[in-house]
């Protein structure tokens, strides 16, 4: 359409690659933060991924002040605010998010509370309320996935009234994002396997939704090409390097992506089906991928159809009729649940994952049509169309 | 007024869209008395709801107010503190709109408008605005302005609400259009 119209924007600063961590010191004390917390949960101590992190600082001279560990996967304005009372008791002058959405999210929402002050965290809720830049603010990504290291959003609960609360500023955005390997090496095999496909789905949303635009679609289609060519490589070789850090790019690479151009009904359904019976957001986004693909079919076909490239390579791509690539792009996205659910039992339908009761299912269809991303799918969804996807879905 | 010293041109695209969002305005007002489906898609608003659709940096705009059971009255400005906006970043974005050249949806994708309040809210009513335009405008120019024209909606269905929705317009005593 040549009236096209877009805004590309991601002013966060990668720092990606082998010994990425070891930057950290250069790059927090030119942002004028000596005096960092790190803001993390307990999976990511557990998994003792602190420590190359902490000798990294100690090497370089970074004294860390500080470390909160107890993130939740459901943060809370509570736990914001005790952790915005750490961070001012031990006199922080920076922020270190480790970790996955959650402990990014969290982050974000302290580096408002300490930056603008206060304990209410509600005031801040909603588009364009802040309106200066915030605390020295760094965010390692823990889980090749959300992406949330590169977004302007942070959604976090209110402990008063159980609703979620959602905060948008570009301010939000973190000074840097600090790619390493050896942060992703030890994640277990099934959150590989959802992350990547959350990834995946952010990827592929960003290109065939309503907001896709040229920028977006360049780091969109890098990052399927380097998900289909890794995601599996790494279920079979958990400890490889190479193949873990092109996870982990290839999901910031797709929240770019996704945070300029948006997410779709995929999103919508895996945000109603999160809420109505808690399965994991990257598990849900495998479930809907191929059937909310092919209910789009006919408004997408042209990007999807290119997307074969990406997924399978040149050969497949090249030996394809045009006009039938879009149905083989989602063969392809169905051959790559196959092969994860044969790795490590992802599930590839409602009923296989043993926590969705058909009577919900009403439920999960009206819930996603008031998800907001359902503003960005191409095609007009009504409540035939949700509950006829999770009827595909379901077996 | 500044714009009043605008070459001609642009002085009547403001008074065009102007005038669309009255008429806007009142017909989800008149929608909301004669249509059962979008009832219910506006009960689920908290009751004295407003929901303001405006162009920055001072309008011109239209505002509803939910008063209860899935009706809305149109104000021409929002008398209170307003609980959802959709503003416009300029006037030509909105004039785009509302001259059928450019979706609502896509204009809304291609962030060429701001949203600040509760996003559920904001889809239900872009919802409603949608069923509204599929209501009141010839087939030929709903179809430019929605993502989907309903495939399910009869052509009687259609005609009569049609004219139900702009016999209320025409009869509501609710003031003129603001002109500059
Ligand atoms: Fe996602």
């Amino acid at each position: 359409m040549n009236s096209q119209y877009y805004e590309f924007f991601c002013p966060v600063k990668v720092i990606a690659g082998h010994a990425a961590l070891e930057h950290i010191p250069y790059e927090l004390t030119g942002l004028g933060g000596s005096r960092p917390m790190i803001i993390t949960d307990s999976r990511v101590r557990q998994a003792g991924l602190l420590s190359p992190l902490l000798t990294a600082c100690q090497e370089g001279g970074l004294e860390v002040v500080t470390i909160y560990d107890e993130v939740p996967p459901d943060s809370s304005t509570a736990v914001v605010r005790d952790i915005a009372r750490v961070y001012r008791e031990q006199d922080c002058n920076a922020i270190l998010a480790v970790g996955g959405g959650s402990s990014i999210d969290t982050g974000k929402a302290v580096n408002i509370l300490v930056s603008e002050g206060g304990e209410d965290l509600t005031q801040y809720s909603g588009a364009g309320i802040l309106q200066k830049p915030l605390r020295p603010f760094v965010v390692i990504p823990t889980t090749a996935g959300t992406g949330s290291e590169v977004t302007s959003v942070a959604v976090i609960t209110d402990e008063h009234k159980e609703v979620k609360l959602p905060f948008t500023s570009s301010f939000l955005l973190p000074d840097a994002a600090v790619i390493d390997p050896r942060m992703t090496l030890t994640l277990p095999p099934m959150i590989t396997a959802a992350t990547g496909m959350d990834a995946l789905t952010h990827a592929i949303e960003a290109i065939t939704g309503l907001g896709s635009n040229p920028l977006s679609n360049a780091y969109a289609t890098a990052a399927i090409r380097m998900i289909s060519q890794h995601l599996i490589a790494v279920m079979d070789h958990p400890r490889n390097t190479e193949g873990r850090l092109a996870l982990a790019q290839a999901a910031t690479m797709a929240g770019i992506a996704f945070s300029n151009s948006m997410v779709g009904l995929v999103h919508s359904l895996g945000h109603a089906t999160g809420a109505i019976c808690h399965l994991p957001h990257g598990l849900c986004m495998s479930l809907y991928l191929p059937y909310v693909l092919e209910y789009n079919l006919d408004r997408i076909r042209g990007p999807l159809g290119e997307l074969l490239l990406p997924l399978e390579g040149a050969e497949v791509y090249a030996t394809t009729r045009a006009n039938e690539r879009a149905e083989a792009s989602i063969r392809a996205i169905r051959k790559l649940r196959d092969q994860l659910h044969e790795r490590c039992d992802l599930p590839r339908t409602l009923h296989e994952t043993g926590r969705v009761r058909r009577d919900q299912l009403d439920d999960i269809a009206r819930l996603a049509l008031d998800d907001g991303s359902i503003l960005f799918n191409p095609r007009e969804v009504t409540l035939n169309d949700t509950q006829a996807i999770l009827q595909r879905a379901w077996t | 007024m500044p714009h009043q010293r605008l070459p001609l041109r642009f002085r009547l695209r403001r008074l065009y869209v102007t005038v669309m969002f009255a008429v806007m305005g009142r017909a989800l007002q008149a929608l909301s008395e004669v249509d059962r489906q979008s009832r219910r898609e506006i009960t689920a608003l908290p009751h004295g709801f407003v929901f303001e659709l405006t162009v920055m940096p001072d309008g011109p705009g239209l505002a509803v107010e939910h008063t209860g059971n899935g009706h809305l009255v149109y104000h021409r400005q929002p008398a209170g503190p307003v609980d959802l906006s959709i503003r416009f970043k300029h006037i030509s974005h909105a004039f785009r709109v509302v001259a059928f050249q450019e979706k609502t949806a896509v204009s809304f994708a291609s962030e060429r408008m701001v949203v600040d309040g509760n996003i559920a809210f904001a889809v239900r009513l872009t919802r409603v605005i949608n069923r509204m335009e599929t209501f009141i405008l010839p087939r030929a120019l709903a179809k430019r302005a929605v993502k989907e024209y309903p495939s399910d909606l009869p052509i009687t269905e259609k005609a009569t609400t049609a004219a139900r929705i702009y016999l209320r317009i025409l009869t509501h005593p609710a003031g003129t259009p603001r002109t500059q």
